[in-house]
């Protein structure tokens, strides 16, 4: 392991790859910034320019833009109460009132302190977890791995909020239904190409995850009409200052080191990811307190911001013990850095860890770089970032769409692929408003490939029976895991609505985070 | 009876189960792939039955409240409209005109239709951001960038 970890810092400390980390944090604070526009779609707007660059590279500047979009929406929420994603939605609740009262700066900083300390404690338990789990999972056989995949596709779907379970699995079926066009790999047949050359090697990961997460979502920004939203000026003088006295410190460090722990253990759930883990830390941290402490929520509480910032952070970086040791994405976002890792012909999961160590390590030790970046760079440059929110939308717009769509066109060099990404957008729009999430259907269609490869095999030499589901203990645990996960979350929401209990409405989005 | 979203939705997909599984019944077996426990079209015709089987629960359990109805008032459709024909119109003209003067084009287009007038503007930014990107991309990255068929029968080349 000791080798392994040299072999990662090397490849980290490279200044290559040094540069990555900061380059990525920064673009990541400002896409992230952008209302609307959540780390998911920072980091598909990546996956063109990681194409170019080596893997490690690629994936420590995914890593980074996808840190730096989670401190970034932080920022907006609490600048403007607008959130950039959804897993920083609570940050304003009480990140917002204290901006109110002049304390901006003090907000600011807690919430880098906080996301460094849920980082740093993230990316120290994914140090000894994810080497831990690899070896587990060494021996794992096709079977496993197909029930893995469906694990990992019922907890995305049944972490998609309430009352959209079903909605969530539809849009997993589609996402699978997607991967099936094309050339099939195992008979060579070709399935749903009507005929088009342009169908034969299938719809590209690059283009659905463009089309869905980064051109939908401008789309949908313009379709609303928030372009012709002015800007809210953020007045910098207000910032107040940025220091935290001792008092406070005292106050919310029991708060950060719980809801780190917290943080990481949601985000370690395939399907759970960084906006769960922050509305969760949130409700805990409230029941926690005593009832004085209680009122100060929502009207701003520093541990009401300490909470969610700390979990959100543990958990992006929990998010990747699946994604690296099972090769099972724990959110969008790292579905997204899966099909990224795939198509580089790096199969994440537990051969990983021995056959690229480099990579695997080094984006572990990346990680805590970025954090460092976070902290030591982007806070003091924040009003200075957030100067970039001043560019008026109608410039912006067009720009963000270029990007997206030139980001498949110089893959391919094919304009069939933009005239796809335009009928891709114009059905994600549609289901969009239908208020189908797009989370489970880019899973759906990552996983489709490698679930119809392993269910191939398994079925060969089961000779077509079905019973391999349930003659190994270790497949059964996994598929008894998929089918509660599944269950349990519905039920217990028809005795809730039996007894008239009303939770929380927490409008959880799709997977991200 | 109201006609929700979820209504919607689960007829959509219900449908597009059916076509699915009526195209999956095309596809190409392999001699002798009728004794096989596992062929190309196994999988897509499980998928065909689970989507329809999940739109029909869809439609079902679809909440019927009024505030489940789909209202499409408040939505811009006419820009995102000619937003889309835009990008459309960008991939055509990219074989035509070449990448920079399609850059330029698509940015002027997409400013304007977003509401800004002002022409000096729509070149001080389009201009520049073009020429920046095509230099970073053609001689700094050294990617080819085809120069476009108008300039190909006007030059030749």
């Amino acid at each position: 392991m000791l080798d392994g970890i040299f072999t990662g810092l090397s490849t980290a400390v490279m200044p290559f790859n040094l540069l990555m980390v900061v380059v990525g944090c920064f673009a990541g604070t400002f896409i992230g910034m952008l209302p609307g526009l959540g780390p998911i779609s920072a980091v598909a707007l990546m996956i063109p320019i990681t194409y170019g660059l080596d893997p490690s590279s690629g994936i420590i500047l995914m890593a980074g833009v996808y840190y730096g979009a989670v401190f970034g929406g932080s920022t907006s929420s609490i600048l403007i109460n607008a959130p950039g994603c959804a897993s920083t939605v609570v940050t304003a609740f009480d990140g917002y009132p204290l901006a109110q009262k002049n304390q901006a700066g003090k907000a600011l900083a807690l919430a880098a302190y906080s996301s460094f300390t849920g980082g740093t404690v993230g990316a120290l338990a994914l140090l000894f977890a994810a080497p831990a789990l690899a070896k587990v999972s060494l021996s794992f056989q096709s079977t496993d791995y197909f029930a893995l995949m469906i694990l990992g596709l019922t907890a995305v779907a049944a972490f998609s909020g309430k009352g959209q379970v079903i909605k969530a699995l539809i849009m997993t079926i589609f996402g699978l239904m997607i991967a099936t066009v094309g050339t099939d790999t195992t008979s060579g047949a070709t399935r749903f190409t009507f005929g088009s050359i342009d169908l034969i090697d299938g719809i590209s990961f690059l283009l659905l995850a463009m089309a869905t997460f980064a051109l939908t979502e401008v789309v949908m920004t313009v379709l609303r009409g928030e372009h012709r939203e002015e800007e809210e000026q953020v007045d910098m003088s207000k910032l107040g200052s940025m220091k935290l006295s001792k008092e406070e410190i005292k106050e919310v460090a029991p708060t950060i080191a719980r809801s780190s722990v917290f943080g990481f253990l949601v985000g370690v759930l395939p399907g759970a990811g960084a906006t769960i883990a922050s509305f969760l830390a949130y409700g805990l941290e409230r029941n926690l307190a005593s009832a004085k402490e209680k009122l100060k929520f929502g009207k701003g509480s520093l541990r009401g911001l300490a909470a969610p910032e700390s979990a959100n952070n543990a958990a992006s970086t929990g998010s990747f013990v699946p994604l690296l040791t099972l090769g099972i994405p724990g959110s969008g976002t790292t579905a997204i850095m899966l099909g990224a890792l795939i198509a580089y012909g790096i199969q994440p999961g537990p051969r990983l860890f021995l056959d690229h160590p480099d990579v695997f390590w080094s984006v572990i030790i990346s990680m805590y770089f970025g954090n460092l970046v976070l902290l030591i760079l982007n806070l003091p440059l924040i009003p200075y970032i957030s100067k970039l929110l001043v560019i008026p939308r109608p410039i912006l717009i067009p720009m963000i769409l270029f990007f997206s769509i030139t980001g498949v066109y110089l893959v391919s060099f094919n304009t069939f692929d933009i005239q796809m990404m335009v009928v891709i957008t114009v059905i994600a729009i549609f289901l969009k408003l239908l208020e189908f999430p797009m989370a489970p259907m880019l899973l759906g269609y990552i996983l489709g490939g490698l679930m119809e490869t392993n269910l191939s095999r398994a079925l060969v030499i089961s000779d077509g029976s079905l019973a391999f589901l349930w003659e190994r203990p270790l497949t059964l645990s996994i598929i008894s895991i998929a089918i509660i996960v599944l269950v349990v979350p519905p039920v217990l929401d028809l005795f809730r609505n039996r007894k008239g209990v009303r939770g929380p409405e927490v409008v959880v989005n799709e997977g991200e985070g | 009876m109201i006609i929700t979203k979820d209504h919607i939705g689960g007829l959509v997909f219900l449908c597009l189960s059916l076509l699915y599984g009526y195209y999956a019944g095309d596809i190409q077996m392999l001699p002798g792939d009728e004794f096989e426990p596992f062929t190309a079209r196994t999988v897509p015709h499980t998928l065909a039955i689970l989507g329809g089987l999940l739109s029909m629960a869809l439609l079902l359990t679809a909440d019927r409240t009024e505030s489940k109805r789909l209202s499409l008032s408040n939505y811009d459709f006419a820009l995102v409209a000619k937003l889309l024909v835009l990008i459309v119109v960008f991939g055509l003209a990219l074989e035509w005109t070449g990448f920079m003067l399609a850059t330029m084009l698509f940015l002027v287009g997409g400013f304007w239709l977003l509401g800004e007038r002002s022409i000096k503007t729509l070149l001080m930014v389009s201009v520049p951001f073009a020429v920046g990107i095509w230099f970073v991309l053609a001689k700094l990255l050294d990617i080819y960038l085809a120069p476009g068929q108008l300039y190909m029968n006007l030059f030749g080349g």
